[in-house]
Formats: C-alpha cells, sequence, structure tokens
C-alpha cells in the first residue's frame, strides 16, 4: 500500500521533469484562481501543485488508484489525464482579476488555449473570456480593472481633500475617509473639524489608517498607488539631496556603507517586493529607529507603520525641520550599527562617538521642539 | 472688517505671486489642476472657470444672473485668487464686475462664511460658485458688508431689486 502510494508520485514527478507546461493544465482553476490572487508566478505554481498532490485528497487519489488498478501502463498522454479531470474542469470558478500586471499567469492561458483542441470544455471557454478582460486592461492602462462601476469607485474612493484616490486612508469618527496626510493636515491648518461634515474630530496626529480600505484600494487601484509612493519617494530623495553639506557627506559615508550591510538584509526579506536595496536599507534604519523613539503611535501594522513614518518623514514639504531631524537621527544610529557591526573601536574615535551624541541631543531637542509647536 | 479684508488680500496676491512657480508639483497645484480638469468634464450650470493666464493661482470665472433675480441677464467676471496652503485655506474671491448687493464690498470682495471660517478643505471651487450663485438669490442681510443695501433690502426689497436691476444693466451687459 505504502508502495503504491508513493509510486503514482514518482511518476507524477517524471512526468513534470518530461513535459513541466503539461502541468499547468492539470491543475483546477479554482487553485489557479486562489494562486493568481496569492500572487505566485508560475513557477510557484508549478511547486505548489506538487504540495498539492502531497496532500490527502481522497478524490484525487482514488483517481490515482484507479489509474494502477486499469492497468495501463504509466503514460505520459495527457489527453487521458484530462479526460480523468474533466469534472473538475467542468465546474468552473469565475474568478476576479484584480492585478492586471499578471503576464506569467497569462502565458499559462495562452498554452491552455493552444492545446483546446483536444479538450473543448467550459473551463477553457472561461479562460477565454478572461483573457478578453484582461487584454482589455491593458489596452486601458488608466484604470485598474475592468469593472462596470470603476468610475464611480473612483469616485467613492477619492478624497475630498486632494481629490484623488485614497493614499493611506483614514477614517474620522463621522465615517468620512480621506488620506491620512490630508487629514492630519486638514486638523492641522483647519481645526479639528470633519472636511465633510464639520462634526469634532479628535487630533488628527492619533489617526490610524483604515486596512481594510486600504487594501481595497490598493487591489482595485494599483497603478495609480503605485504612482504616487514612487512620487513619494522621489520627492523625498530630492528633499534630503537639498539639505546641507552635512548631510550629503554624511550621504556618502552612509552609501559607501551600504553595500556591505545591504545584501544580507535584503536576502532576510527575500526580495519579492520590488523595491530596491537602497529602499530596503532606509526601511531598514527607520523600523528600528522608530522602535527606539516612538512610543506614541498605537502600531497596528507595525512594518506599514514603519514604511509609513519613513516616507513621511522625509517628504513632507511643510516639515523640513522634522525631516532634518529625522536624517541626522538615522546617521547616528547608522555610525552606532556600524561600529556595533564590525566591532573595530579604532573605526569609531572617541571623538566623533562624541559628535555623534550631540547630534544626537540636538535632533531630540528639535524633535521636542516641533512637536511643542504642533501642540 | 473690511479693513482686515483689504489687509489680507493686498498681502495674499504679493504672496502668490512671488511663490508660485509655473510647473508646480505641490500639493496645492495638484489639486487645482484635478479641480480645473473635473470643472471641463463636468462644467456647472451658468457658471465657468478656468486660469487666467499661465498663472494655475490666478483664475477668473463668470457667473450669469439667475432669471427671476435683479441681477439676471448680467455676466459678471470674478477674479479667484488661491492661496499657495489650498484647500486648507479659502481661496478668495472677488467681483470684477460692479454688483449691488450687500454681501460684496465696495471693492467686490465677496463676504460669505465658508470663504473664511466656516471653510473646508473639502470644498471645491464648483460648490464655492455654486453658493455664490445662491447668494445672489438670496442674499444675507444679517452678515452683510454694505449695512446700507442690507437695510434697503429689509426695508423695502422693491426699491432694492430696483437698484440691483439698474447696476445690472450698467455695468454687466
Amino acid at each position: 500500500m505504502e508502495e503504491q502510494k508513493r509510486s503514482p508520485r514518482k511518476q507524477k514527478l517524471a512526468l513534470v521533469d518530461s513535459n513541466g507546461q503539461n502541468l499547468a493544465t492539470l491543475l483546477s482553476p479554482r487553485f489557479k484562481s486562489a494562486a493568481a490572487m496569492a500572487g505566485w508566478d508560475e513557477e510557484a505554481l508549478l511547486l505548489a501543485s506538487l504540495v498539492v498532490e502531497d496532500t490527502p485528497d481522497r478524490d484525487s487519489k482514488h483517481k490515482k488508484r484507479y489509474v494502477l488498478h486499469s492497468k495501463t501502463p504509466p503514460t505520459n498522454s495527457s489527453r487521458k489525464r484530462r479526460a480523468l479531470r474533466t469534472p473538475k474542469a467542468r465546474n468552473p470558478v469565475t474568478f476576479l482579476d484584480l492585478d492586471a500586471e499578471e503576464t506569467p499567469r497569462k502565458d499559462s492561458g495562452r498554452k491552455k488555449e493552444g492545446k483546446k483542441s483536444c479538450v473543448d470544455n467550459e473551463g477553457s471557454k472561461v479562460e477565454e473570456v478572461g483573457n478578453e478582460l484582461r487584454e482589455k486592461n491593458q489596452g486601458a492602462p488608466s484604470s485598474g480593472s475592468a469593472l462596470p462601476c470603476i468610475d464611480k469607485l473612483r469616485d467613492e474612493l477619492s478624497c475630498a481633500i486632494c481629490l484623488e484616490i485614497c493614499f493611506e486612508p483614514s477614517t474620522t469618527p463621522c465615517g468620512h475617509s480621506f488620506c491620512r496626510k490630508c487629514l492630519r493636515s486638514a486638523a492641522d491648518k483647519c481645526g479639528k473639524k470633519c472636511p465633510k461634515c464639520r462634526q469634532l474630530i479628535s487630533n488628527g496626529r492619533s489617526c490610524t489608517v483604515n486596512t481594510v480600505l486600504w487594501n481595497t484600494i490598493q487591489l482595485l487601484f494599483p497603478q495609480e498607488v503605485e504612482a504616487r509612493k514612487a512620487a513619494s519617494a522621489s520627492k523625498g530623495r530630492q528633499q534630503v539631496q537639498n539639505l546641507s553639506p552635512e548631510t550629503a557627506f554624511f550621504d556618502n559615508l552612509r552609501n559607501s556603507t551600504q553595500p556591505r550591510g545591504a545584501p544580507s538584509r535584503s536576502m532576510r526579506r527575500s526580495g519579492a517586493t520590488a523595491s530596491t536595496t537602497q529602499d530596503d536599507e532606509d526601511a531598514a534604519l527607520a523600523r528600528r529607529l522608530q522602535r527606539e523613539i516612538d512610543e506614541q503611535s498605537p502600531e497596528t501594522t507595525r512594518i506599514r507603520a514603519a514604511r509609513v513614518r519613513a516616507r513621511r518623514g522625509v517628504s513632507t514639504g511643510q516639515h523640513e525641520d522634522a525631516a532634518l531631524a529625522l536624517r541626522l537621527q538615522r546617521e547616528e544610529f547608522l555610525q552606532t550599527f556600524r561600529g556595533s557591526n564590525q566591532d573595530q573601536s579604532n573605526r569609531l574615535p572617541s571623538s566623533s562617538l562624541a559628535r555623534a551624541n550631540l547630534r544626537a541631543m540636538a535632533s531630540r531637542a528639535m524633535n521636542l521642539r516641533i512637536s511643542e509647536r504642533r501642540r | 472688517m473690511m479693513i482686515s479684508g483689504g489687509g489680507g488680500r493686498s498681502s495674499w496676491s504679493s504672496s502668490t505671486s512671488s511663490w508660485v512657480p509655473t510647473t508646480s508639483v505641490s500639493a496645492s497645484g495638484k489639486r487645482i489642476q484635478r479641480e480645473m480638469v473635473e470643472l471641463n468634464n463636468d462644467p456647472p450650470p451658468d457658471s465657468s472657470a478656468g486660469p487666467k493666464g499661465d498663472n494655475l493661482y490666478h483664475w477668473i470665472a463668470t457667473i450669469i444672473g439667475t432669471p427671476g433675480t435683479p441681477y439676471q441677464g448680467g455676466i459678471f467676471f470674478l477674479d479667484i485668487k488661491f492661496p499657495s496652503d489650498y484647500p486648507f485655506k479659502p481661496p478668495q474671491v472677488v467681483f470684477k464686475t460692479r454688483i449691488y448687493h450687500c454681501n460684496v464690498d465696495p471693492d467686490g470682495l465677496v463676504s460669505m462664511g465658508i470663504l473664511k471660517d466656516d471653510w473646508s478643505p473639502a470644498l471645491t471651487i464648483t460648490k464655492v460658485l455654486l453658493a455664490v450663485r445662491s447668494i445672489l438669490t438670496n442674499p444675507d442681510p444679517y452678515n452683510a458688508v454694505v449695512p446700507g443695501i442690507a437695510h434697503l433690502y429689509l426695508g423695502d426689497r422693491a426699491k432694492h431689486d430696483d437698484i440691483a436691476a439698474e447696476w445690472t444693466v450698467r455695468f454687466a451687459k
């Protein structure tokens, strides 16, 4: 029995090796749509399919046994396999393709279309429709998906203050949502009233991101969100470069230390994200810094908060002082971090240590002053 | 009130003209651009608005007097100046065409709650123009900047309307 169980799996592996693309057609549409939602690429899909075969699934085991008992020699005939699987394929799941940037999945869809001639079931028809839908999406790159009510959604999910798609939306107690940054500025400059209904709102400083809404927006309008992220990032860079010769010097210093530290850290975070190593470094530093200096804001998701903080810290046009303070603190941290990393006391002479301490004190004082002024 | 309004106005205009770059990527510039696009796509009834020249922060608008009011048939030009921290501060709306109205001061400055303390960053120029049109239909004599006109409006409405209509014919046609 044990052998019986194992042998079909081996056979399957051999099958994958001989013609790997056949496997893509063996996956059920339900599984595919789940994988699409998780953002898996084709390779991951293939790997996962092997894992799936290992999981106890009454139905499939029964089929395997059936294959063995029917005394047919183990062939690579995919037609037979597909014939066995048709009941599953007959039951197609129409999936909402929210991400327009899924070319790997599309490729697998194409392959399937190519082989459609042997199996003409409804599943492939659905796939075809899906392909058409996706192609339409790429024809109109401005809209994230081809939902019929996308314009209404765009209006609904826009921030009334900046009139763009809400970026990191925050919801007031009266139920209105704005970009977190916009709401904060509104509370600072226009009093603590809801911009929409003038109801009293709490301090704009303590506002948190409405996670569900933010995730929804990211799913519906990936392009807009990405564009805005990129814009704020580049703005932050520019501002950082415009600060002062001293910071420029430390910038250089930081860049020179970067190649040593970056690979290990970015490897730990399995470079699935498309961010550059500099971004990674920035985020890591900011996160650490945040742990040290930040006790006021409640952390919902630590990583996101850190990312937000990093971006806001360097990008806001109005609070250049705050950006400078953060920058200084970051450099101070970097110096100490570098020292501890290498365990070389001669790299950090006492004078520079003292300078770093002084700088830390100055930045803390500046932070205090800023927070007082905001209050 | 008039004095403070006038003072703020002069300093304001000078600051906007010196501050504004032609190719602005600031938050206020973006928002104003967006409003412009929306105005083009979905223009409000009987009014229009757009940048005066290449300065995004200085607009010109027109309002056509609503039929049934003493202002009917008149075309009123307005100047709109956006502060650099728009939309967190209200825009300044000035009648360039002379108008006999208790909420418009002799310099043309429109006095409305939503253009002062009641401003909200969720308001847009479309809504402001709508509000201006509504005070042309229903003046607010209790928050007037020209007490004489407000008095006349409350005391002798017919005479007020006659003068307003006469001014419309004289200046707005």
